[in-house]
């Protein structure tokens, strides 16, 4: 029983995301202009001058973001006749006579005509259906990597196999020949220790900032400097480079630096950089603050409630009420002139780096402020709550003492609420702190969505809203699976088997 | 009656809870002498004071409440003098254990029935996990738990309340207890499991030999267990005496309400009887009878000065006016003379509050 209630659980998850995503592919590709992508875009101002090739270089983004389809002559002329021919070259001078049958063929089609405002050339474009759209980004969302990712036509000899190898630095791998990567799972010293290509996220690219990068790659790479080191190539030299060798892609043509390092085609090696990336520095932040969270909010809200009405208790009140009542910016800021003040410590994130710990310091002690009001109000609640509990008094009359009687009765009961939210917050660390993060200038993850949100990086959009909503149902899910262990009465299996 | 020991004897207690700035009399004045293995049963209206009374005998007074006069000698100790949970070692829940109202809310729901049984085991015999499985097995056979060892790791919710009172029971006597102070043990449950459940206490007071104390306001269960009764009202003990002296011969006019109001004594087609008026404010001092305001037989003196305890036979006391010798005769309410036929027929055999022997 237990199965099925978990297979319903995930359809039910899968369905929601599914819900989420076409609300947000309808929120951002209908409902804002699609002239906006190009606020930031400076290509489209350079081309001001070009009305021609300005019309066509928006067609081609729209295109290339999946807003619509889009033809044009020189594409049309290409498909009727060989490169280089007269017969082309004809083609292509504005006014030609294939342009009748360009415009029948497409207004067939149902494509909207449009003629170039110099040249008169026409081009043709069709708005891509929203549904569409959804669909397509759900199935190119998941990307298995197959020895016949290289082009066949390009390299019809290449030998295309899976097989068992070594990485450069000596850890197990199982290499491909013709796939994207050349290494699909291989073993390492860092964490996870285990990586592997086989499998990954396509979550569209980002446009117009991060211009035309991965979205996943913007936020899931490591920034900042390139981190250079001496490095063993797989013919035995040695250089110093920042390359990353186990995550080479292929490359169709190399150029002569390519060929010096490389002995085959797998030559786009990513760049190691010295800082964690924009996920990377909001987790590791989030998860300090989340212990520091935890390991003071509980057992001071533990105290508050056992000297209940007590100094401690109304101590922490003060300090509740503080974070409450006072605009989380005021006491950032608070906290950031206390702590340069007094302690020297640094203001910006950047000042000394990810490497040093001061850095670190007043971003996570800023970020933990509200959780540990919130944890602490919680635990002496709950904790108060089964103070009062008939149990509890049973257990006292029962000649059990105070001790006991909290270690037994109150906190395990008192806990499986606050334990059910662990997960979530755990899972909400990647999504990042805009205030902290905007105030300490971190490069998290933060920003990413306002920042998203004002450049119409519409990919951007979609893409964190996909990652958000994820993230949160895998939290709510695991703290639901958490509490079936600490409390025996909820069983996430069916109802009718508690008698 | 007079010849049987004394185990446990409450003289003038005085209990004052602090409410804000004032201070709630809910106890003023309660001398009480347990005998051993007797069923004392107390009564009274809500708010009377039958369960706080009682808690002084644990130390169980929520922490706003204070014994702040009187004594409880308990096996030559003063209960009322000691205070942390050290000095109550071995007489709350070993030597004096209490049952409460409300099974489904008594258990701790998210441990299994085992580990609540054994806990008090281990925590007062000083025993290992292994032997307290066993007794507490055994107890829970006891108190009739069908197949207890496989029911052992099972939790409260796994149980229907009645299953679950009989745990608490279990929990209660798995330390053998002298006093058993029954906090209106059957009233959560439904009519079938109340006679059940005061059935078992019998039983289990036949066979571990402890004293009862029941707190009720069921004068059906009163009648039925009961050895003694003590009749509480404001704060105060108003009449005490033998089960049958208190049903067949009461004294005090409250008691006759009390007695009046039993729903079983209504005839069909009149209006039930009941005590008009509510029960006095004990943040006020009280002059005179806290019953004088609502009770219609009430004399003049009744408003001023406070009746002492009359004696009316060895083991039956009144505190009420009307006992003096100056006092005019009065005749007690219709409703309640022939009770004896009355009673007798409730607890016979067909009867409502028939219970199995």
């Amino acid at each position: 029983m237990e199965k099925g209630y978990y297979f319903k659980r995930i359809i039910r998850s899968v369905i929601s995301i599914l819900l989420v995503i076409t609300i947000v592919f309808v929120l951002v590709y209908s409902l804002v202009p699609r002239d906006r992508i190009f606020n930031s875009d400076d290509t489209l101002v350079k081309l001001g001058g070009k009305p021609d090739e300005r019309l066509q270089y928006q067609m081609r983004t729209w295109q290339r973001l999946g807003y619509i389809d889009y033809e044009n002559m020189s594409n049309y002329c290409a498909s009727l006749y060989d490169a280089g021919s007269d017969a082309i070259n004809a083609c292509n001078v504005a006014g030609a006579k294939e342009e009748k049958d360009f415009v029948e063929k497409y207004e067939g089609q149902g494509y909207t005509i449009q003629y170039l405002p110099i040249s008169h050339s026409p081009i043709a474009s069709k708005d891509r259906p929203i549904a569409l759209r959804v669909v397509e980004w759900f199935r190119s969302l998941i990307y298995f990597d197959t020895p016949g990712y290289v082009d066949k036509e390009l390299f019809p000899d290449l030998e295309r196999k899976i097989y068992f190898g070594k990485t450069p630095t000596g850890g197990l791998a199982i290499k491909c020949s013709g796939c994207e990567h050349k290494y699909l799972l291989y073993t390492d010293l860092s964490f996870p220790f285990i990586h592997q290509h086989i499998l990954s996220l396509n979550l569209g690219q980002s446009y117009p900032t991060f211009d035309s990068l991965q979205v996943l790659n913007v936020i899931s790479d490591s920034q900042g400097q390139e981190n250079r080191t001496e490095t063993v190539f797989e013919d035995g030299h040695t250089e110093t480079s920042a390359y990353k060798l186990t995550a080479c892609k292929w490359k169709n043509t190399l150029d002569k630096l390519d060929r010096n390092k490389f002995q085959d085609n797998y030559a786009d090696c990513a760049i190691i950089k010295k800082d964690p990336s924009m996920m990377g520095i909001s987790f590791i932040m989030g998860v300090i603050a989340l212990i520091l969270a935890y390991g003071l909010g509980l057992p001071i809200g533990l105290l508050m409630s056992k000297s209940k009405g007590g100094i401690a208790d109304k101590l922490g009140m003060v300090y509740i009420i503080f974070i409450i009542s006072v605009p989380s910016l005021a006491y950032i800021y608070f906290f950031k002139y206390l702590g340069s003040t007094f302690f020297h410590l640094p203001t910006a994130f950047p000042t000394y780096g990810v490497s040093d710990v001061r850095s670190w310091i007043l971003p996570c002690i800023s970020l933990a402020l509200p959780s540990i009001a919130s944890l602490m109000l919680w635990t002496r609640r709950y904790m108060v709550d089964q103070m009062n509990s008939d149990y509890v008094k049973f257990a006292k009359a029962k000649g059990l003492n105070q001790t006991e009687i909290y270690k037994k009765h109150i906190f395990r009961n008192a806990i499986i609420p606050i334990a059910q939210g662990i997960p979530s917050s755990l899972a909400g660390c990647i999504t990042g702190a805009i205030i902290t993060e905007s105030v300490y200038s971190v490069g998290g993850m933060g920003k990413m969505l306002p920042d998203a949100i004002n450049s119409y990086n519409n990919a951007m959009i979609i893409a964190l809203a996909f990652l958000y909503t994820t993230i949160s149902i895998i939290g709510v899910f695991l703290g639901d699976v958490i509490i079936t262990w600490i409390d025996p009465r909820i069983s996430l299996a069916n109802k009718e088997e508690g008698r | 009656m007079a010849e049987k020991k004394i185990i446990l004897s409450a003289k003038d207690i005085e209990v004052k809870f602090r409410v804000r700035d004032n201070y709630l009399n809910a106890i003023r004045g309660v001398s009480l002498d347990l005998y051993d293995g007797e069923t004392f049963a107390i009564v009274g209206e809500s708010g009377s004071g039958k369960s706080v009374f009682t808690k002084t005998f644990t130390g169980m007074l929520e922490s706003n409440g204070q014994v702040t006069n009187g004594s409880v000698m308990y096996n030559g100790k003063d209960l009322t003098k000691l205070t942390t949970d050290k000095d109550w070692e071995g007489i709350r829940g070993a030597k004096i254990a209490t049952i409460f109202q409300d099974p489904m809310t008594s258990l701790n729901p998210i441990r299994t029935i085992g580990s609540q049984i054994t806990e008090v085991i281990v925590k007062h015999q000083k025993v290992s996990g292994e032997e307290a499985k066993k007794q507490a097995i055994d107890i829970m056979n006891r108190v009739g738990i069908i197949d207890a060892a496989k029911r052992f790791d099972e939790y409260p919710f796994q149980y229907s309340g009645g299953m679950r009172q009989r745990i608490v029971i279990a929990i209660a006597l798995s330390c053998h207890p002298e006093i058993l102070i029954c906090d209106e043990p059957t009233t959560a449950l439904d009519v079938t499991i109340q006679a059940q459940i005061i059935d078992l206490i019998k039983e289990l007071q036949k066979e571990f030999k402890f004293t009862t104390v029941y707190i009720t306001h069921d004068l059906g269960v009163v009648a039925n267990v009961a050895d003694r009764v003590g009749v509480m009202y404001g704060g105060q003990i108003v009449e005490i005496g033998n089960v049958e002296e208190i049903f067949y011969e009461p004294a005090h006019p409250y008691t006759w309400a009390l007695l009046s109001s039993l729903p079983q004594l209504g005839v069909k087609g009149q209006d039930l009887s009941y005590i008009a008026g509510t029960p006095p404010s004990l943040y006020n001092v009280i002059k005179g009878d806290a019953f004088a305001p609502r009770n219609k037989y009430a004399l003049k003196i009744d408003f001023e000065q406070e009746p002492p305890f009359f004696k009316i036979t060895d083991t039956h006391y009144a505190k009420t006016w009307l006992l003096d010798p100056r006092a005019p005769k009065i005749e007690k309410p219709e409703a309640i003379r022939n009770l004896h036929e009355k009673i007798a027929a409730m607890t016979s055999k067909g009867g409502a509050y028939y219970v199995e022997q």
